[in-house]
């Protein structure tokens, strides 16, 4: 493994995590998106997109196959890098975004140091 | 006797410890023959199972969206055959309650036979029964067996046991308290009739549904004795210690290699009965710290008066289709699987609403429960070495429960659900492939959509197209599982009375995950005077019956109706057609990513349309030969990028924005205070 990724978990399909630098990365381009013990959104890019854009209405009615826009909006979430669409989310039109990982890193560092934890292939496996 | 209350049933949740005469039957089993003790357990419940799903005369029975189960003498949950894992965890709240209460008088005997339907006292929804029976090894009080099954007739307000207007739990039916329906291995006569009451609307499949959970229950009993009589009771005990304990460890090694921290959800709903109104339907909160989580609920909507509430151990249940079907796919259908979990429900809200709240269409909630969860799982079981590949987007939940009540065209009194569009649900797209196409119902991972011949048999339509529904599931670059669509025409009868129950209109119900999108809502459709009849009986040679065309060119002709999903009864009369979805699953990760000639497959699978290939996917392609043109295809995507980064605005100026919308108001009238739910006032019923 590179030693840049030696310290790198990946948390979600796009997103890493530098446990050392205690930095949020774009997994597909390595940009860093903030400091982990903030939300890694607070370093993306957002879009607030008419679900019919997505969602094709197939009839001319209230009820066509597509959410109603003014119910429900897709807040996009992009990686500032590349671009690479990081997160989606289903909310209402102005309804707060969610925090929706907040890691214990202290936690986390502690239990790697104790080697109950090893990374391999950027994930946590417990150790044997 | 009290109804329990909400600490008494996250309390007997737990696996009662273990006694020292159980501990001491545990020691003395040893490993061999404790794997062929846990063997004979599963293939008692496989064999009670099959006899279920063939006793039973409902389609929910037929399906196989029940459950047969194995209980300590305590009550703790030892292991099951699914069906569902719906009733799995839950059921030791009934068990326990009748062991505290009713010990005495009528006092626990061998031979009863016990029964209930009432979620305040510990099941789902009162659709729900459960048949149970202790089982006594020559006076021992040994074990007990469960049979759960839902059946469609509660003799409710409205067919078919799920009253969508209900605003009390008056207006629900049947709803008994755990009750002793039979002695001597005999269900009472007395008792008998009062339930046939209930039943009236459709006698033979509600009777028939009952008598199928005695005799199972009856079968996963002697099927115990024969157990105890071969290897002895000490054995029976030790070994369902041994499985308790095992089941526990595994659980919690599994949480224990989590990472630790909060993980959070949140899902919409856009119906209260047939009201249109957006509702936070869960708003979760997961904290994981060493081998244990809490699920904390505050931030859902208050409760309202409909039936779309849920009962707190109604949400657990909904939890545990879940945890069986992914977290805990490998460990045994145990109580003690679920020892490491808490539960935090706010008095008040759509998760924990009063005693007197109407609660039959309860799973369209706790559905949502189970979708968060899903959700805030996958983020924190994905940096998990063991544990990655099941991290998967909820399941599509949005679908059309249609109630067909009426008579038969043998005249029969019928009152059912039309399944095939519950047990067609798409899977949500996975970490490492997509989405299975009609893998299930997402509340019963198991059920198996009917066969149409016989539903054509026993009710009084005919089924005119079963067919994949194209573009209803989610993209991304694992995309998620299509759902399915049928059409059902009143055939051989007059009339009928459909209604339906649901949700899933206007917002999606799952979230997707990872950059991927959520699958398509479902409208109801119906066409009254349709002539689709009329051109069968003629073979008209420009008849289709592809369901696409069919919408979007009108081809059968008649009165077209589009509404929400959920509908009051209403009367249709022959050759009137109501159509049936089930919903796709959500995709997971960045369509651009997705693999080009996979999307293609899509397209000749008729998965997706050319529509979504081009505007969500950004494929280039010829279509007369379907071929793809890779270097414009890389292009557009690139393009695309290049979009997302012009157009994206950061976190900071997107909030301030965004933060100033709000919805109509007139749809926020049971969402609470906006925008973080707190109840605006009593609900009075």
């Amino acid at each position: 493994m590179a030693p840049e990724t030696q310290n790198r978990v990946r948390i979600t399909e796009y997103l890493d995590l530098d446990i050392e630098k205690e930095q949020w990365l774009c997994n597909r381009c390595g940009r860093m998106l903030g400091p982990a013990r903030e939300s890694y959104k607070k370093g993306c890019l957002f879009h607030d997109r008419d679900p019919r854009e997505i969602h094709q209405q197939l009839v001319s009615s209230n009820f066509n196959f597509s959410p109603d826009p003014q119910w429900v909006r897709i807040v996009e979430c992009y990686c500032p890098g590349c671009g690479t669409q990081i997160e989606t989310e289903y909310l209402p039109p102005g309804h707060p975004i969610t925090r929706d990982i907040e890691l214990d890193l202290d936690s986390l560092k502690e239990r790697l140091r104790k080697g109950e934890y090893v990374i391999r292939g950027q994930r946590l496996e417990a150790a044997e | 006797m009290p109804i329990p209350s909400l600490a008494e049933k996250l309390e007997w949740l737990k696996p009662a410890p273990a006694t020292p005469y159980e501990k001491e039957c545990a020691a003395k089993v040893p490993q061999g023959d404790y794997e062929i003790g846990v063997q004979i357990t599963n293939d008692i419940l496989d064999e009670a199972m099959e006899v279920f799903v063939r006793a039973s005369r409902s389609y929910f029975g037929v399906s196989g969206d029940s459950m047969v189960a194995i209980f300590t003498a305590e009550g703790d949950l030892i292991n099951g055959a699914c069906g569902t894992y719906l009733h799995a965890i839950i059921q030791p709240i009934i068990i326990k309650y009748v062991r505290k209460y009713y010990q005495e008088n009528p006092g626990i005997r061998d031979g009863d036979i016990w029964y209930t339907n009432d979620a305040l006292y510990g099941g789902i929804h009162n659709p729900d029964q459960v048949a149970m029976m202790p089982i006594f090894y020559k006076g021992q009080l040994l074990a007990w067996a469960t049979a759960a099954l839902h059946t469609t007739e509660t003799g409710a307000t409205e067919p078919g046991g799920m009253p969508v207007s209900a605003k009390s739990r008056f207006e629900e039916g049947l709803n008994l308290p755990p009750i002793k329906i039979g002695e001597n291995f005999e269900i009472r006569a007395d008792f008998l009739e009062m339930y046939c009451a209930y039943g009236m609307r459709a006698p033979a499949m509600f009777v028939s549904d009952l008598r199928a959970r005695c005799t199972t229950a009856d079968r996963v009993r002697v099927r115990v004795l024969e157990l105890a009589e071969k290897r002895g009771p000490e054995f029976v005990v030790g070994l369902f210690r041994k499985m308790s304990d095992t089941a526990e460890a595994g659980a919690r090694k599994k949480i224990r290699d989590l990472p630790d921290g909060k993980f959070r959800s949140v899902i919409f709903n856009d119906a209260i009965g047939w009201t249109p109104a957006l509702v936070r339907s869960c708003y979760l909160t997961l904290t994981k710290k060493g081998d244990g989580i809490v699920f904390d609920f505050h931030g859902t909507s208050p409760e309202n008066p409909s039936s779309y509430n849920v009962h707190p151990q109604a949400v657990v249940g909904h939890i545990a289709n879940f945890m069986y079907e992914y977290m805990f796919h490998d460990l045994p259908i145990c109580s003690s699987t679920f020892a490491p979990l808490d539960f935090i429900f706010p008095e008040g809200t759509i998760v924990y609403p009063d005693k007197m709240a109407a609660t039959s269409c309860c799973v369209y909630i706790g559905m949502q429960a189970r979708n968060a969860t899903q959700n805030a799982f996958a983020k924190m079981a994905f940096s998990n070495g063991a544990l990655w590949q099941q991290v998967t987007a909820p399941p599509g939940s949005q679908h059309t429960s249609q109630i067909c009540a009426g008579l038969s065209q043998w005249k029969l009194a019928v009152s059912d659900v039309l399944s095939f569009s519950l047990n067609t649900m798409g899977q949500g797209g996975r970490a490492a492939s997509d989405g299975m196409d009609a893998y299930g119902f997402a509340w019963c991972a198991f059920g198996r959509a009917p066969d149409s011949e016989q539903v054509e048999s026993e009710l009084p339509i005919t089924v005119t197209l079963s067919q994949h529904w194209k573009d209803s599931s989610g993209p991304g670059l694992h995309r998620g599982g299509s759902g399915g669509v049928q059409h059902w025409m009143v055939h051989k009868v007059p009339d009928v009375v459909s209604m339906c129950m649901g949700n899933g209109s206007k917002v999606p119900l799952g979230q997707p995950l990872f950059g991927g999108y959520a699958s398509s809502p479902i409208p109801g459709i119906s066409i009254r005077k349709a002539d689709l009849l009329k051109e069968m009986a003629q073979s008209d040679p420009n008849l289709t019956l592809d369901f696409r065309s069919i919408v979007e060119k009108h081809s059968i002709h008649g009165d077209w109706s589009y509404e929400l999903v959920a509908r009051t009864p209403k009367m249709y009369e022959e050759g009137d057609v109501i159509f049936g979805f089930s919903g796709g699953g959500p995709g997971y990760g960045d369509p651009l990513e997705r693999d080009p000639q996979s999307v293609l497959d899509d397209l000749s699978k008729q998965i997706i349309s050319d529509w979504t290939v081009r505007n969500i996917y950004k494929i280039a392609y010829d279509p007369e030969r379907k071929k793809l043109d890779p270097e414009k295809t890389e292009q557009l995507r690139e393009e695309e990028r290049r979009a997302r980064l012009a157009r994206g605005k950061s976190y900071a100026d997107f909030e301030k924005e965004w933060s100033k919308q709000c919805p109509p108001k007139e749809i926020l009238q049971w969402y609470g205070s906006w925008p973080d739910a707190k109840p605006l006032g009593p609900v009075i019923r």
